[in-house]
């Protein structure tokens, strides 16, 4: 199918995205400082699940469940690593799939409701959620968490080094890109038809719970895979990593850099971790600032950073080809057929 | 492209569709009761009666959107009561929505491509969906977005969009509300269209008399939910207790 | 059986504050459509500011409880007019406001009263016993005022003009225009009557549960669970599931141990949306 203008322009967009994301490979290679290496994680920790923010709000949805899916992934596999299994690959596919399988029950179950109540719904899973680990003590470690899990190895490397993390995070976050990059646009049109008008795409033929369930299924998959990085990093599955509060922290980064488009998701990310780093030594005032940049963005900038520049460049354009198309009186004269007198 | 197994459709050339007994009732509000019709394929039928007879109601029970209350929906032997919106869709019934319903921020290439994509039809078919974009003013309009357009031409691409999807049988739901009086000999282009070019039968609920006459060869005519009359045009609109209930809302409207 | 009876009352004094809190939250939805994210940053607010009037400024309790309730219903008030409002009709915008305020208001109270929770005692001490019941004092007249307070606001909703425009609005905003009613003016009211309702929520509760601030967080959370199961926007569905969620609550807690009942009860939830996807008393349409 031939791609129209405006899912071009996404395309275009999303690839800035995928851009701006590599040289983020040169931080374990050019730099050993460790405050750069946790910044980095955190980053790109952050970004992947704003990224499975990001592809519920493809489909108009607000899911607040993207911590419980990471603690589902990040459990799974710290439990397997514990077992002995510590092969990078197999802890990815784990930590992907776990949630993923979960979300598939989960999500027929709530996809059927009402935007709002989906909302209101995932938040309250979010809550079952930490309750379970705390009340699954021989699983999960209780209120202790599952301490000491051991360093991931690939091909006999052992990934437990400073850089090493930080490797691995940077494989999580790329391979979340691509599948975020990969069900975004392979299935645009189903994702913005259900965005936009879901009766109307219906009534043309599409079975929209489809779409729903396996977005759902692989923002489920792709947060699992952010709870991976997050244990790998703190060698620790802890409840508190997946609070409701961090749920919240992913959804202001992909809303205040933009629903759009996935460069929103990556911008936001990037300057909101950046800024809570920053506020650090206030850190007190860091949830409240958050509050204020939210409410700022939502109301002056709706669509985001990334939108909001998008949709001024659009109106210069316009602007300009206005103004190109203006014809002069030259124009005019030449481009009318002088009537009566002629051949 | 993700494949579905699809739903059986009835090979068979010659399917009707067929309404039994169809009910509809909200809590203590009967909307229509027993209503029965039969619409083969390249045929026409036109449902008429007065605001409140329960019409759209009809069309929202046969597509999907609401399940009946009693009565069954039949394309040819397939029984397709109760299934939901995008089933029966996938089955050849598919609905047009009496306001614009379009994805407003695509654009008027991007609505049909959906259409055509959403839908199981044969992707190779020419549908002449071209020359009918050119008749209807819209081909100049492909790249722009479908909320920007004019209200007609809204309705129509909503029309088109329908036919995109190959349907065996297409519900109309007042399509000519809100056209001017020139844009509506484009109704009468599309059905023809759809009839001769894809062989659908064609249901029209509709309040403007001249479009009815002019297009439809047999019509029903609902009042208080219930089949008053059906027959001819010429003849059913001449009867007494038609007119009647027509006066009855023209009365009201003076009010 | 005496603690049985008494874990019901405390069932039923939970189910009240539950009730109390629910309302505001599904008022908001039902008339507004907005979720309210900061609610449970208005029941911490009341608290806390009917802690600093008895505590610090020596006010007595009861006065403090009506003036952290009204400090409660003007912000609400200033919040809807002036943050709400424009956005009125895009949830996700809204969500997302009231999200923000509630971090802010967090903070705010972080950064004034310190992580540490309040000395904030209720000005009753003692319990009710007969025989081998026990109910403290706190919660029964928590529980007598909190269904005083409801049966005002029923009365609110339901008999005075107010109300019932109130209601319309929420049932049919179209046609309740159309009859001549202003949203611009009712909104900000309706905004300011549920957030007072938190707030006298808060300042009432507070006392005998615990005050700082990020209680905001699990009260958010047993609203939601209490207008889910209820269904959104219905004031009847609200008041019965509060009830349903106080007493399974207050049962469970005592024998099952732990947060066992909170777990069963949030799966209870999500069994009966199965079911019911409006919740139990719900009237929306569900999404085709």
């Amino acid at each position: 199918m031939k791609m129209q203008p405006r899912s071009r322009n996404v395309f275009f967009t999303d690839m800035w995205a995928l851009a701006l994301l590599a040289p983020m490979i040169l931080v374990p290679i050019l730099t050993t400082n460790q405050y750069y290496y946790s910044l980095a994680n955190q980053a790109l920790i952050g970004l992947v699940a704003a990224l499975s923010v990001y592809i519920m709000l493809r489909m108009d949805l607000l899911s607040f469940a993207v911590p419980a899916f990471m603690a589902i992934g990040g459990y799974a596999a710290a439990i397997a690593a514990k077992g002995g299994n510590t092969n990078l690959l197999l802890l990815m596919a784990l930590s992907f799939a776990a949630p993923a399988l979960v979300a598939l029950p989960l999500g027929a179950l709530v996809l059927r409701l009402k935007g709002v109540y989906f909302v209101l719904v995932t938040f309250v899973f979010n809550e079952i959620l930490q309750l379970a680990l705390f009340e699954t003590p021989k699983l999960s470690g209780g209120s202790n968490g599952i301490s000491g899990v051991p360093s991931v190895t690939l091909l006999g490397m052992d990934l437990g080094t400073n850089q090493g993390v930080v490797y691995v995070t940077l494989l999580v976050a790329f391979v979340a890109t691509l599948i975020t990059l990969a069900v975004t646009h392979r299935y645009r049109p189903e994702f913005a038809s259900i965005e936009e008008n879901e009766t109307l795409a219906e009534s043309l033929g599409l079975a929209t719970w489809r779409y729903r369930t396996f977005g759902f299924v692989v923002a489920a998959g792709v947060a699992g895979l952010a709870g991976f990085a997050l244990v790998n990093m703190l060698m620790t599955a802890h409840p508190s990593s997946f609070s409701s509060f961090s749920g919240i922290n992913y959804i202001a980064y992909a809303i205040v850099g933009g629903r759009g488009t996935m460069l929103g998701p990556v911008v936001g990310t990037g300057l909101l971790v950046w800024s809570s780093n920053l506020f650090s030594s206030k850190g007190e005032y860091s949830a409240g600032l958050f509050g204020l940049l939210i409410i700022v963005v939502v109301t002056a900038a709706p669509s985001g950073l990334v939108g909001t520049i998008h949709q001024f460049f659009k109106a210069i354009r316009r602007r300009l080809s206005v103004s190109a198309d203006l014809p002069t009186n030259s124009d005019a004269a030449t481009s009318q057929p002088i009537k009566g007198g002629g051949p | 492209m993700m494949r579905w197994p699809k739903e059986q459709v009835p090979s068979d050339a010659a399917v009707t569709l067929r309404v039994e007994g169809l009910s509809k009732r909200f809590g203590g509000l009967q909307v229509f009761d027993d209503i029965a019709l039969e619409l083969e394929p390249g045929g026409i039928l036109g449902v008429i009666g007065p605001n409140g007879a329960g019409k759209t109601t009809l069309i929202n029970v046969i597509c999907g959107m609401l399940s009946p209350s009693a009565g069954r929906i039949l394309v040819g032997s397939q029984e397709i009561t109760g299934k939901p919106l995008h089933v029966v869709s996938g089955m050849g019934v598919v609905r047009s929505f009496q306001q614009t319903n379009t994805f407003r921020s695509a654009c008027v290439g991007e609505n049909l491509a959906r259409a055509a994509r959403f839908s199981v039809g044969d992707a190779e078919a020419d549908l002449g969906l071209d020359t009918l974009l050119e008749e209807f003013g819209l081909r100049q309009h492909l790249e722009d977005p479908s909320g920007d357009l004019p209200y007609g031409l809204q309705k129509m691409l909503g029309l088109l969009m329908a036919l995109a999807t190959q349907p065996r049988f297409l519900l109309l739901d007042e399509p000519a509300a809100g056209l001017e009086v020139r844009e509506r000999v484009h109704i009468d282009r599309f059905v023809q269209h759809a009839r001769s070019v894809l062989g659908c039968g064609v249901l029209i609920v509709e309040h403007d008399m001249e479009l009815i006459r002019r297009l439809c060869p047999r019509i029903l005519v609902l009042e208080a939910g219930r089949v008053l009359a059906s027959g001819a045009p010429a003849e059913v609109l001449a009867r007494r207790e038609v007119i009647d209930a027509y006066m009855g809302e023209s009365e009201e409207e003076k009010c | 059986m005496e603690s049985f009876v008494s874990t019901g009352v405390i069932g039923l004094s939970l189910g009240t504050q539950y009730a109390l809190l629910s309302l505001g939250f599904t008022l908001i939805f039902g008339i507004l459509g907005v979720i309210n994210f900061s609610h449970g940053g208005f029941y911490v607010l009341g608290g806390y500011v009917a802690y600093s009037f008895s505590h610090l400024a020596g006010v007595p309790f009861a006065i403090a409880v009506l003036l952290a309730a009204l400090a409660c219903a003007v912000l609400g008030y200033f919040v809807e007019l002036l943050l709400v409002e424009r956005h009125v009709n895009d949830h996700l915008t809204t969500m997302m406001i009231t999200l923000g305020l509630y971090l802010i208001m967090t903070t705010g109270t972080l950064v004034v009263f310190g992580p540490e929770p309040a000395e904030f005692p209720f000005p009753v001490s003692g319990s009710f016993r007969a025989g081998g019941f026990f109910v403290p004092y706190s919660n029964l007249i928590v529980l007598g005022v909190c269904m005083l307070v409801i049966a005002v606001v029923y009365l609110l909703m339901y008999k005075t003009r107010f109300g019932i425009a109130l209601r319309a609005m929420a049932d049919d905003r179209e046609v309740a225009i159309a009859q001549g009613l202003r949203p611009a003016q009712m909104f900000p009211m309706a905004f300011a009557l549920a957030t007072g309702l938190a707030g006298l929520t808060g300042a009432l509760v507070t006392p005998i549960l615990a005050l700082e601030p990020h209680v905001g967080e699990s009260v958010l959370a047993k609203s939601f669970m209490v207008v889910i199961l209820g269904g959104l926007g219905s004031i009847g569905g609200a008041t019965i599931a509060a009830f349903i969620v106080g007493i399974v609550e207050a049962y469970s807690s005592v024998y099952l141990g732990g947060s066992k009942g909170a777990l069963t009860l949030f799966i209870l939830v999500l069994a009966i949306l199965v079911v019911r996807p409006n919740g139990l008393m719900g009237s929306e349409a569900r999404k085709a």
